[in-house]
């Protein structure tokens, strides 16, 4: 059958019955042309000006006109439409090599009635204001029906009657629940005559827990939420928490307005509380990629991309990811609209890939502590500090002991806890001898030069080959020092010098490193570069071609005020890159004390070293001065008090605290042990991938073609100023893009989320594209409605459950799902809303109706995802859970993008990679396969069966009764009756004959067998069961 | 015997049919109720014999289906098809900036100090009337050159796996757009009702580097077009087989009283949905002895199993893969995907790639010479390649057990049967092995090739989602003709 000429027919049929219409209507811009041109002439002549072709613009009707595509009132000389009629393939539009087909003879004599008619031009609808309409209800139920049935009068339908009461229970129990009613919900339903018996149960609904379960999943797929980064490598992350608060936030009813605001901007808000701060996890829930090689700007790049993605997705229903590469071709975006929310999107201190080991959080994070343990951490941090303070006021009270010591001191300096010292002097095979530590020596990880160095030889680097040390493996309270001669052969751009770490971004760079970058000497302690780092840079650029002498040194306090970094005796001036280290720099592996070189990057190559010396203290400026030049510090020590400069003083006296004086020394000790103590407590601690604005703004550029080595134009935060501009006051930051989206003259926000609070109970939204309001989106039916929806939730206070509740309440939603063979062949889809929703219920409410059947179901809320039997399935197989992870409901169901639970996605549940507005919805025989098969449904069977039996204690009519009300919410009818018994019996009969099979079937799943149920009613009750949990009404919402 | 005899076989013609003729006598509507049967086609596409979205191919089709058998991981076409002496004679010598030019490097080798080239441990022949060379790596593969089309000037954007598979997979590099096989089942449905169109077999147990199932996945394309992984396990697809050994006869007591209930159901509620289930439970009884039949090898001669090699005998082995995409392909599925692992091989390429030609250099010779033996070859095509090449420079420290790293620029692949030329070559890179020097081949004109040969022009097959019609080839793709038989 030919299916392009069927889809024809009922596209015609649908136009004809808008021409029908046109009779009492005339012809309107947004309902009847837009998508006509749209599809066939914007491409070339509508918003990109680069794509735009004989400088004609058919999306705005100055331009139509003066270039006379369009003359209104004369149809016959507007060469749009002459061109559009032609045969001639030199004039003929759209182009025979454009691809798309030609205009129908209907659609052209629409557009020639419309330019006859005068031409009228409407901005976009969804990007005018929205309209206030009081509509007349007399004669309907509420204003819904009011609109709805005005509509359908014009098409000559009628709304269906209610639906009958166990079916609209069943309906608003699954749409404002994910979950059935119970059998006993069910009965005092049926047995409430009461007018408001409707409106109650409905108010018992939006105040279940599985409210917020059921509205959280669709929210879930928007967020692209999922319990690994996805891409190539895939790891868990640890993301439950911000499911969690999505779940709270619709059982509490946080109003929507709020709901955007936190998730966007929470760490903007005025002292945000943590919770606010773990709605913006919103942002980071995109698939995020570690495989080894990958150039870290670019996955950068495409993270924010799909924040803005997400953004305009979610909450403009526009598709902006087409301006990532060039102006919109239909909708009034530009390419640098898009840079623009780009710009305030890329605001955190992240990498563009996650560390592969060890499975670090990626930056920025919160930590998530209870009361207790955060008391507990600010008491360890106020120790800590009155430790430090007290060494600090303590140090100006020595001034006396430092005026004995300086009269006595010592005149030769003895540096402690030297852990090595390598001078390069003596080889044997690939081994450096260790001056201080025999046992210890260094190891030449291949290929290296020795040449003249500083003393005796010294190293030069290959770039691809380090000098590993048996040592060097410092924890960051641990205060440590490294000191060497080095020699850079020209400026280098990137140069790892020494590090211990286990790799670059592979690893978040975890550990320290001492790198040189543009020519620069840079020393930082990392425990996840860059958002969880202290670091400093040298102001002056490392000398080149020349030896210079540096020691770096950390006193272990975690600050970069603790980093030091002295350039051929002097400190060197610095500036703090990174002033953040909240956990520990020693993960697993990299444990050794790499020269010039690391995996994966630029080494040292050309660059010469020697005379490496490490502590295990932070050398005082003195000892510094003495690893670089002996004698001067030396000199230092041996002159006498009075010919000492201040700055000669001080430079004792920092020796003489730190390292001689036997209280102070104490001290030390004592804040070294608060600080583990606190370290300890904080490597512990939970952390969650959110949003924290950094304080100066990253550059943002234009990207050619979108690539993110394509940078063209700078540009700045702003927001799409097309549809309005920034409101007053309003920042411009993530904190004023989400004031702009909730200000109450905003066009799209409100329609957008309005729609799909519609779609959720529908099945389809009353724009049919959901995530499209864009001129390729499809216009609504009910545009009055949805503007009036729209302005109702505004003036609710966008709240939730009171828009939920209006549209539940109306009658649109309360008929019958089913009308006449020839209405629901001519709107399959139910666009015209002639009758009440049906649809194949999502994925999750298809299994935890069966559980919930069984009387299986956990009633836990949030935690941790688990893992039902369907995941040992999966493409990437994980062991079930044990206990009560086996029965959660679906939400809980651990999501891994590259191997998503596969039942579920058998019906439809997306994988979750980029934000989904809307799920298909298809039939396949993979889907009984699943129910009839999968260990989950037989034992939600099995369970059900057996309790039915027990419950009925075994009579079959009793059996079948309570199992059709248990999972269809209704009673059986006579016919229904028989074939049940027939089954039964069969089934019984059959078992009795294959015992072996009964006895196999009741062993499916973990939950035990009933004894006291014969094993051959157990099976058939199984059976029966089964035929329950397939039959459509337990799939089916209707 | 052809495909179409035997998707005769196995569906009784007419057959699915019956559920929907049914219902439309019930609300006598007959045949001719034009608009209530397009939404049937849409409401149970999946359980009637779904022509596609194009009903039929643009032109006369070469190929009715594609057997692609994807070295995943970049398997190093300087040590098997793509003859590169001078790296012999320079091996160890770094390689001159002016053939790397601005190349981007991966992570993994860009920031080598030291890159020198490293020529082929293995020796080379030319083989089949285009003289195309082989390395003795692969002597099966040689044996078929008569009938093979060597291309040695593919070349990609992308420099790593996720990106490089998924962009051969789904003409984009980033996850999340329909599958190569998904927008086939969507363009040209279904030949055989009882299996699905489009077929996934991963081989078993490799390492290597991950796949995902959104390389099969349908993206925005309705779910029924996805890749269905069959498995080298009990159950091929997931939860195949009946509950604790239930038997057919007590299942299909089940099915019917069932299909009673929803019988009954369906004469008080008119809805074609109804009837749409009653079709999917049958089709899933019917693939229930189906899927079984087809992965069931015992019933192939001795002298076919042999030619597969000795590894046809194990459950998941590219040989019994290969094997298995000669069955399926018979039996009419349209897209037949086979993921061989373990190509990248960043160190030991003198080791790890004789022990993986031994395993898949056979088998997919033999699936060639079979599908020809069958009478298939003609309208079946075969592509053997992986997501990029590898360099002609050694990754890390020259060494005898060198490795290579991942390489966008230029590299190899193969293709047979379906109308591509036979015993031809096409393309060729510099004498470095590293830039293209003639007729480059992107992966998109590769799609857009493949999708000539099946008679769809890859311009015209396309999906409007979120405003914007997405093809394949993006806005990308020329037709290599010079291919073409």
């Amino acid at each position: 059958m030919n299916r392009p000429l069927l889809f024809c027919s009922i596209f015609s049929g649908f136009l004809l019955g808008a021409a029908s219409a046109q009779a009492v209507e005339p012809l309107l811009f947004n309902r009847d042309i837009r998508p006509i041109l749209s599809d066939k002439c914007f491409a070339c002549h509508g918003n990109d000006p680069n794509k735009r072709t004989a400088d004609m613009r058919l999306d705005v009707r100055e331009s139509a006109i003066t270039a006379r595509g369009i003359v209104p009132g004369r149809p016959d000389e507007s060469e749009a439409l002459t061109r559009m009629m032609s045969d001639d393939p030199d004039v003929q539009m759209p182009p025979p090599g454009s691809k798309l087909s030609r205009l129908s003879p209907h659609e052209i004599a629409i557009i020639r009635q419309w330019i006859a008619e005068g031409a009228a031009y409407q901005d976009h609808w969804s990007f005018v204001p929205l309209q206030p309409i009081r509509p007349n209800h007399d004669r309907a139920p509420t204003e819904i029906d009011a609109f709805v049935w005005k509509g359908l009068a014009t098409r000559g339908l009628v709304p269906q009657p209610e639906a009958d009461k166990s079916t609209l229970l069943r309906r608003v129990s699954f749409d404002l629940t994910g979950l059935p009613p119970s059998p006993a919900e069910a009965q005092a339903f049926l047995a409430d005559n009461s007018p408001d018996a409707y409106g109650r149960v409905v108010d018992r609904l939006l105040q279940s827990v599985g409210f917020g379960e059921r509205m959280a999943v669709d929210w879930l797929d928007i967020a692209r939420y999922a319990d690994s980064y996805g891409f190539q490598v895939d790891r868990d992350r640890d993301v439950s928490l911000w499911r969690d608060w999505v779940i709270k936030a619709f059982n509490t009813n946080l109003p929507f307005d709020q709901f955007v605001h936190w998730q966007l901007a929470g760490d903007l808000l005025p002292n945000p509380t943590d919770e606010q701060i773990v709605a913006t996890a919103f942002n980071r829930l995109h698939q995020q990629e570690s495989e080894g090689g990958s150039v870290e700007e670019e996955y950068r790049v495409e993270y924010v991309c799909d924040r803005v993605q997400t953004f305009s997705t979610a909450f403009l229903g526009l598709t902006f990811e087409c301006a990532r590469c060039h102006d919109h071709k239909y909708d009034p975006l530009t390419q640098r609209d898009y840079y623009q929310l780009f710009a305030m999107f890329q605001n955190i201190d992240e990498s563009g890939l996650y560390s592969y080991a060890p499975p670090t959080i990626p930056t920025p994070t919160l930590s998530i502590v209870d009361v207790p343990t955060k008391a507990r951490i600010e008491l360890l941090q106020r120790k800590t500090k009155d430790l430090e303070m007290r060494w600090h006021t303590s140090k100006e009270e020595s001034h006396e002991a430092f005026s004995h010591w300086l009269n006595d001191r010592p005149t030769e300096i003895k540096i402690d806890n030297e852990l090595a010292r390598y001078g390069f002097e003596t080889i044997e095979g690939n081994k450096l001898a260790n001056d201080v530590a025999a046992d210890k020596p260094a190891v030449l990880g291949g290929d290296a030069k020795f040449v003249a160095g500083i003393a005796g030889q010294a190293i030069e680097f290959t770039g691809d080959d380090g000098l590993i040390l048996p040592l060097g493996k410092f924890a960051r309270h641990e205060p440590f020092s490294v000191s060497l001669w080095l020699k850079t052969p020209r400026e280098l751009e990137r140069a790892v010098v020494l590090h211990c770490t286990r790799g670059w971004t592979d690893s978040g760079s975890q550990g320290y490193e001492l790198l040189i970058i543009d020519g620069h000497l840079r020393w930082s302690l990392n425990h996840f570069w860059p958002g969880n780092a202290i670091s400093i840079e040298a102001s002056q650029p490392l000398p080149v071609a020349e030896w210079t002498h540096v020691v770096v040194s950390s006193d272990g306090s975690s600050r970069a005020d603790g980093l030091r970094l002295t350039v051929n005796g002097r400190p060197a001036e610095v500036s703090v890159l990174k002033d953040h280290l909240t956990k520990q720099i020693t993960g697993e592996g990299g444990d050794q004390l790499t020269i010039g070189q690391r995996s994966r990057d630029r080494g040292f190559p050309g660059g010469q070293v020697d005379e490496l010396r490490v502590f295990g203290r932070a050398l005082s400026p003195l000892e510094s001065l003495a690893t670089f030049h002996g004698e001067a510090a030396t000199r230092l020590l041996q002159l006498p008090s009075e010919q000492l400069t201040p700055a000669d003083r001080a430079m004792l006296f920092e020796h003489f605290v730190t390292t001689v004086d036997e209280d102070q020394r104490q001290q030390l000790t004592a804040i070294s042990a608060a600080r583990v103590e606190q370290n300890q407590l904080m490597d512990s601690v939970r952390e969650l991938m959110v949003m924290r604005e950094l304080p100066q703004p990253k550059q943002a550029f234009v990207l050619r073609r979108g690539e993110y080595n394509g940078r063209g134009e700078e540009v700045f935060s702003s927001v799409p100023a097309a549809f309005l501009p920034l409101p007053d006051n309003a920042p411009s930051n993530r904190l004023g893009l989400a004031q702009w989206l909730t200000d109450r003259k905003h066009p799209l926000t409100a329609r957008v989320t309005v729609n799909r609070l519609w779609q959720g109970l529908f099945g389809v939204g009353l724009v049919k594209t959901a995530e499209d309001f864009g001129s390729q989106g499809t216009p609504p039916l009910y545009p009055e409605l949805l503007d009036w929806l729209a302005l109702r939730f505004i003036d609710s206070g966008w709240d939730t459950k009171a828009i939920l509740r209006t549209i539940v309440m109306s009658h649109t939603y309360r008929q019958r799902s089913v009308a006449d063979a020839e209405i629901m062949a001519d709107d399959p889809e139910n666009l015209w809303l002639a009758r009440g929703p049906r649809f194949r219920l999502s994925a999750e409410m298809i299994r935890d109706n069966a559980l919930l059947s069984a009387g299986l179901l956990h009633p836990q809320v949030g935690g941790a995802p688990v893992f039902p039997y369907e995941m040992s399935e999966s493409f990437k197989p994980t062991s079930p859970s044990s206990g009560s992870g086996l029965y959660r409901r679906s939400i809980y169901t651990h999501w891994r993008r590259t191997g998503p639970p596969p039942a579920l996605v058998a019906f439809d549940a997306p994988r979750r990679a980029v934000c989904t507005a809307r799920r298909e919805r298809t039939d396949s025989p993979l889907q009984p396969l699943i129910l009839l098969n999968g260990i989950q449904y037989v034992e939600a069977a099995r369970v059900l069966g057996e309790s039915l039996y027990v419950e009925a204690k075994g009579d079959v009519t009793a059996m079948i009764e309570r199992g059709f009300v248990q999972c269809l919410s209704r009673k059986p009818d006579t016919r229904e009756f028989e074939i049940l018994k027939r089954l039964y019996n069969e089934q019984c009969d059959y078992f009795t004959e294959h015992a072996s099979e009964a006895n196999a079937l009741l062993h499916v799943g973990a939950t035990a067998h009933q004894s006291s149920v014969p094993i051959p009613h157990a099976a058939a009750a199984c059976v029966l069961a089964q035929s329950l949990l397939n039959h459509d009404e337990s799939v089916v919402k209707r | 015997m052809k495909a179409d005899d035997v998707a005769q076989q196995v569906v009784p013609d007419g057959e699915v049919y019956d559920g929907r003729r049914r219902f439309l006598q019930r609300f006598g509507l007959g045949i001719g109720g034009i608009a209530l049967s397009e939404m049937l086609t849409r409401d149970s596409a999946a359980a009637l014999v779904d022509r596609g979205v194009l009903g039929s191919p643009h032109f006369a089709p070469k190929a009715k289906r594609i057997i692609s058998l994807f070295m995943s991981g970049g398997p190093s076409q300087l040590d098997l098809l793509d003859y590169k002496p001078l790296l012999k004679e320079r091996h160890g010598q770094q390689l001159p900036e002016s053939v790397r030019g601005g190349q981007r490097l991966t992570g993994m080798s860009g920031n080598q100090a030291s890159i020198p080239m490293v020529g082929s441990p293995f020796r080379f022949k030319q083989h089949g009337p285009a003289g195309a060379w082989f390395s003795d790596k692969l002597p099966f593969t040689a044996g078929i050159a008569d009938k093979i089309c060597v291309v040695n000037s593919m070349y990609t954007e992308a420099i790593n796996h996720g990106p490089g598979v998924t962009l051969l997979q789904t003409g984009t590099q980033i996850a999340g757009r329909p599958s190569f096989g998904a927008w086939l089942s969507y363009g040209l449905g279904q030949e055989n009702a009882n299996l699905p169109s489009f077929v996934v077999l991963v081989t078993n147990g490799k390492g290597g580097q991950p796949l995902g199932a959104h390389l099969w996945g349908s993206g925005f394309l309705r779910s029924q077009y996805q890749g269905v992984l069959f498995r080298a396990a009990d159950d091929p697809v997931l939860y195949l087989r009946n509950p604790g050994g239930l038997g057919a006869e007590g299942r299909r007591m089940l099915l019917d009283r069932l299909q009673e209930l929803h019988e009954h159901q369906l004469e008080t509620t008119p809805d074609a949905e109804i009837q749409s289930r009653i079709d999917n439970y049958e089709m899933a009884y019917r693939m229930q002895t189906s899927i079984p039949e087809v992965t069931d090898l015992s019933q192939e001669s001795p002298h076919v199993l042999e030619s597969y090699g000795p590894d046809v005998g194990k459950p998941g082995t590219f040989a019994a893969n290969c094997l298995l995409a000669r069955r399926l392909a018979q039996r009419g599925v349209r897209f037949i995907q086979l993921y061989p692992q373990d190509w990248d091989h960043h160190g030991d390429v003198p080791g790890r790639i004789p022990a993986l030609c031994t395993e898949t250099d056979q088998p997919a010779a033999a699936l060639v010479k079979d599908l020809e033996q069958h009478g298939l070859l003609d309208d079946t095509l075969v592509v053997w390649g992986g997501e990029f090449g590898r360099t002609n420079y050694c990754q890390g420290k020259i060494s005898d057990k060198f490795g290579r790293d991942h390489h966008p620029r230029c590299f190899s692949i193969w293709l047979a049967g379906g109308g591509v030329k036979p015993g031809s070559q096409y393309g060729a890179s510099c004498e470095f092995g590293y830039n293209i020097a003639e007729n480059g081949m992107h992966v998109h004109d590769l799609h857009a090739t493949l999708l000539h040969l099946l008679g769809i022009d890859h311009e015209q097959l396309t999906y409007k989602f979120q405003g914007r019609r997405y093809r394949l080839t993006d806005v990308h793709g020329n037709i290599v003709r010079e291919i073409l038989a």
